[in-house]
């Protein structure tokens, strides 16, 4: 069974963004994408230029004094300020949470994947935008996911879930790694985002914990649709 | 990176400030107790050096180094002579009984407007006592340096 061994505390939202949007690039990467590093170049370029600045100015300052160079750092902290706001629109309009830009390995599509959450809210956005080949088409697909989908109750990591969410839900992904996508299709495509009251009530009756595996198989006996009650724990 | 652009962040707003004031050390620490009742050990002064509006003039507080260490001195100007940027001042600290001529440099009788590293504008009680403990107790230092190590090995980026 593809679950990592290290575990993430389930109540932090930070942490379960952060490893889903770290697994991302490990699995698109290796169905074949070629992973474009453009903006992660230039955003580590503007921001070491501003240090590299920075560190110059208090070289200068160290060695001949502050009356000598004053012009200088002057100069310094206006260009300084120039490259950090640069930096801050950067990161903030041109990457808009972006996680992974690549091209699929056959089609020769531009993938662009971004996330996001809400704040104590545990449910995973994704955006998926896809160019076709030569600039030509621009197609945007909206997930919505539970991070329970691929998160046990320990806070393990499981693989498989996660990316038969993306493969099933994004034409390109599902067309380089048909496994899943068939295995996301066979099990009915989209996944209640949430255990509705109704379940939640069984649960409480039955006396059973709302997260973890035996949660798990608790609902899926209850649940409607053609979810499987071990579904998650099947390799 | 982000650790990195803090530091240097930090840096280049006291680098700007300075800058602006035209002071090598805008913000400085009161560390005696020469100026009291007004300034207290420990108080954070905020300076300026530009004279935009008039002269750095009698009765005016500044803050100078003598020439040779590099202690930053706050004291009360109360003589002048001259105008512009070579006039001559005497200071004195309120708390003190004697003006300041002892403190300048063996045969130095007089500041010259250029010692003068700037005028107090405005000051914090209290605040200053941490950069005092800093340098009384060095190995405070270290941890302060180990808590931020920590900080960053710890952090995701």
């Amino acid at each position: 069974m593809a679950a990592s061994q290290e575990k993430i505390t389930v109540y932090n939202l930070a942490d379960l963004k952060n490893t889903s949007d770290d697994a991302i690039p490990n699995y698109l990467n290796s169905l074949g994408f070629a992973q474009s590093h453009r903006l992660t170049d230039v955003r580590l370029a503007l921001g070491y230029s501003a240090f590299a600045l920075a560190a110059a100015c208090f070289a200068w300052d160290y060695k001949f004094g502050f009356d000598s160079t004053k012009q200088f750092t002057a100069a310094a902290v206006a260009l300084y300020t120039l490259l950090n706001g640069a930096l801050t629109l950067w990161v903030v309009y041109v990457e808009r949470g972006t996680v992974y830009v690549g091209t699929a390995p056959r089609g020769g599509e531009t993938v662009r994947v971004s996330t996001a959450t809400k704040k104590n809210v545990p449910t995973y956005h994704v955006t998926v935008e896809v160019t076709g080949k030569g600039g030509k088409g621009l197609e945007t697909l909206k997930i919505s996911r539970a991070f329970t989908e691929w998160f046990d109750g320990v806070g393990r990591f499981v693989a498989a879930p996660f990316q038969e969410m993306l493969a099933g839900s994004v034409a390109v992904i599902g067309r380089a790694d048909p496994k899943r996508a068939s295995k996301a299709r066979e099990e009915g495509g989209v996944a209640p985002a949430a255990y509705t009251p109704e379940m939640l009530d069984a649960l409480a009756q039955a006396n059973v914990s709302v997260v973890g595996s035996a949660a798990e198989e608790a609902t899926g006996s209850e649940a409607a649709g053609a979810k499987k009650a071990s579904k998650r724990r099947k390799a | 990176m982000n650790f990195g652009l803090i530091l240097s962040t930090a840096f280049m707003m006291w680098k700007g400030l300075s800058v602006m004031s035209d002071s090598p050390s805008p913000i400085v620490v009161v560390l005696s107790g020469s100026m009291e009742p007004a300034f207290q050990r420990g108080d954070l002064l905020m300076l300026w050096n530009r004279n935009l509006f008039s002269e750095t003039n009698v009765g005016e507080i500044v803050v100078y180094n003598v020439k040779g260490k590099d202690i930053p001195i706050v004291h009360r100007v109360v003589r002048k002579f001259g105008t512009g940027p070579d006039a001559k001042l005497l200071t004195k600290g309120d708390n003190n009984a004697a003006d300041d001529t002892e403190l300048y440099a063996r045969g130095q009788d007089y500041l010259n407007r250029k010692d003068i590293i700037g005028s107090v504008v405005g000051y914090m009680p209290f605040v200053g006592y941490v950069t005092i403990m800093l340098s009384e107790h060095p190995w405070l230092k270290t941890v302060m340096l180990g808590i931020m190590g920590l900080v960053v090995v710890l952090q995701r980026e």
